[in-house]
């Protein structure tokens, strides 16, 4: 496996007024990594894969992605996103929306058709795809916004929550999709507030509050906190952060 | 109780908006100074050309030492009997270039007072009383009716393009006409003394008159309410973020928006001239081709307007009252019901920046009066630089966009 890293930020910081999102953040991620993001809500997942991907700008430090200082133009269409909220034209069809996003990233048609066929069938809306987004429910929506992603075959990719609100079934074969991509060399950086979820990324960070209380694999973290699951070792990092401060 | 209970919580959330708040507040007052302001019911400044051929004499015929000359000078009494904030009173020596000169260069009107306009009022006054006694250096002598004096009208060339601006400027030279008769106890009338040319020869409604504006405004309100809900919609959806971080500039994205609006706003203003002209008879006489021209540029400021309003508003209810209380207040102050002339000097600069003002303008010399190209070079050129520098600034507000969504 390739060790180029494709994620580098060093002293991330952002405030909202007087809220602090991002408290002087570092973090570093390889190439075909897929890297969980886990916190509880308000932690900062979000601002800082905002932040990352160049949508907000840092008050302090930079972030480097595939070796671009960001915001930067050269990167984009190498960057998969994924918000959190849908993202979606509701009164278009799930194919139109492919085809609309599939169009800014210079696919032909038959390219698009050809990657929405794998990508719907991956999400579980092959049969859906003239339906419009609108009337699906929250959860296919969701996976309408995962398909527009990664239509383009992106080298990194940021989900923020990608599994919200997916059934156990489907979110399992979500996360062993994760894992097949990043077998391909694609680096994915997954948020989730389920910190379970994160045991079947390659390494996990764990953040909250705006800082990175650890990052490791999933044993390395257990290890380290003496616990047996990461619920618990997240309980155990919690209090030795709070600790300190 | 739960109708009360749901009334509540409607005001509770506005209380919680502060823009919304004063909006509320501030909107109604806005808008009744606007409108007390920008009609002050006056005219000013009308620029109109007097060409005076008249010697100022008068020869009347006397009972006791044949004819003698009065120095009158009726034409000039016409002139300082105007009111001088009214006009702007230009003179000129040419009577053939009047007629050629009047709906140009803000000429309202013109007159031609003939050679011999004060000795024909004189007479005329003297054979309508009789016998009339006067004074001339100390000595009394009796001034006799003589026959009546044929002599030419004086002319009046009316800019009548401006219903409102042309029954000003006529009930203005009819209070002058009366004064300068009733100093000399004329029985003349003013139609008597006056032949009229009318530029438009009286056929322009006021409906025809306040269409192009109208049909600009609605224009404007559809154009911009419809790309501003558009562009917040985008961006508070997160789709917005989600093109943005795509390989696509941010000029791609504004020309892109551009591109559906200014084609969505060309087929309504088609809607709108076409209904004004097939349900009311809408005096349309100039080149459709140079009436969309001055809509597409129109059209193409206005998607910039509304890019900017969308980077302000939060939401789509924000976006809309953004909408009012910008575009509203352009109806009052671009010329559309009452004329520029009659704006005081404070609101004028509101005028003078609202694109209405010169798309107003232009469609009204072309639908009106069949200006081309050359009669509407100055509001093609204001509505080109408008729409350059919106459509440069909508870039930029969509870069902001991005970092703001």
């Amino acid at each position: 496996m390739s060790t180029e890293t494709v994620v580098r930020a060093t002293g991330l910081r952002k405030s909202f007024g007087k809220r602090t999102a991002l408290d002087g953040l570092d973090l570093s991620v390889e190439q075909g990594r897929l890297y969980g993001l886990a916190g509880p809500n308000g932690a900062g997942k979000t601002t800082l894969i905002r932040t990352l991907c160049g949508i907000l700008r840092p008050d302090e430090g930079e972030a480097h992605l595939l070796g671009w200082r960001m915001p930067s133009s050269r990167v984009r269409s190498q960057l998969g996103y994924m918000p959190q909220d849908f993202a979606v034209y509701d009164d278009l069809s799930v194919l139109q929306n492919l085809e609309f996003f599939g169009g800014l990233y210079e696919l032909r048609r038959a390219q698009v058709r050809e990657r929405a066929g794998e990508l719907l069938e991956l999400v579980q809306l092959a049969d859906r795809k003239h339906q419009r987004v609108g009337t699906l429910s929250g959860g296919m929506r969701r996976r309408v916004s995962l398909a527009i992603s990664l239509l383009h075959k992106p080298r990194l990719a940021f989900l923020d929550e990608p599994t919200a609100g997916v059934d156990p079934k489907l979110r399992r074969a979500l996360w062993d999709d994760f894992n097949r991509l990043a077998e391909q060399d694609v680096t994915l950086i997954v948020t989730t507030h389920l910190v379970e979820e994160a045991l079947r990324c390659h390494v996990v960070g764990f953040l909250n509050a705006g800082r990175l209380l650890t990052q490791g694999t999933p044993d390395e973290i257990l290890a380290e906190t003496g616990t047996a699951n990461l619920d618990d070792a997240f309980i155990v990092l919690q209090e030795r952060g709070e600790g300190r401060s | 109780m739960k109708s009360l209970a749901v009334a509540r919580n409607v005001l509770r959330r506005i209380a919680h908006d502060p823009r919304t708040l004063a909006l509320i507040v501030i909107l109604p007052l806005f808008f009744v100074l606007l409108y007390g302001n920008s009609f002050s019911g006056s005219y000013k400044n009308l620029t109109i050309v007097i060409v005076n051929e008249d010697n100022g004499l008068a020869s009347v015929r006397t009972a006791e030492v044949g004819r003698v000359t009065l120095d009158v000078d009726l034409a000039q009494a016409f002139v300082d009997a105007l009111d001088p904030e009214m006009f702007d009173v230009r003179e000129s020596g040419n009577p053939d270039m009047v007629e050629a000169e009047v709906g140009r260069s803000g000429v309202w009107a013109a007159l031609v007072f003939p050679k011999s306009f004060s000795n024909a009022v004189v007479n005329e006054a003297v054979r309508a009383s009789g016998e009339r006694r006067v004074e001339i250096d100390g000595n009394t002598v009796t001034l006799l009716p003589s026959d009546p004096v044929d002599g030419p009208k004086t002319i009046l060339v009316l800019d009548d393009g401006n219903p409102l601006i042309a029954g000003a400027v006529r009930g203005a030279f009819d209070a002058a006409f009366a004064q300068v008769l009733a100093s000399q106890q004329s029985s003349l009338t003013v139609e008597g003394l006056l032949e009229v040319r009318a530029l438009h020869e009286g056929k322009i409604r006021m409906l025809d008159f306040t269409a192009p504006g109208i049909i600009g405004f609605a224009m404007t309100l559809i154009t911009v309410m419809l790309t501003a809900m558009s562009v917040v919609r985008e961006r508070t959806s997160g789709t917005l973020t989600r093109i943005l971080i795509a390989p696509i500039s941010a000029w791609q994205v504004t020309t892109g928006y551009t591109l559906a609006f200014s084609v969505i706003g060309v087929l309504q203003a088609a809607e709108l001239f076409l209904a004004s002209i097939l349900l009311f008879g809408i005096r349309f006489v100039g080149n459709p081709g140079v009436v969309a021209l001055i809509i597409v540029l129109f059209t193409v400021g206005l998607q910039g307007i509304a890019t900017l309003i969308s980077t302000i508003a939060k939401n789509e209810a924000q976006a809309m009252q953004f909408v009012l209380f910008l575009l509203i207040p352009s109806i009052m102050v671009s010329g559309v019901f009452w004329p520029l002339e009659t704006m005081p000097a404070t609101i004028r600069p509101l005028s003078y920046v609202s694109p209405l003002t010169y798309a107003n303008a232009g469609l009204r010399k072309v639908m009106l009066a069949g200006g081309g190209f050359g009669e509407i070079r100055f509001e093609l050129a204001v509505l080109g630089a408008f729409a350059v520098v919106m459509l440069l600034l909508s870039v930029l507000s969509m870069r902001r966009q991005a970092y703001t969504a």
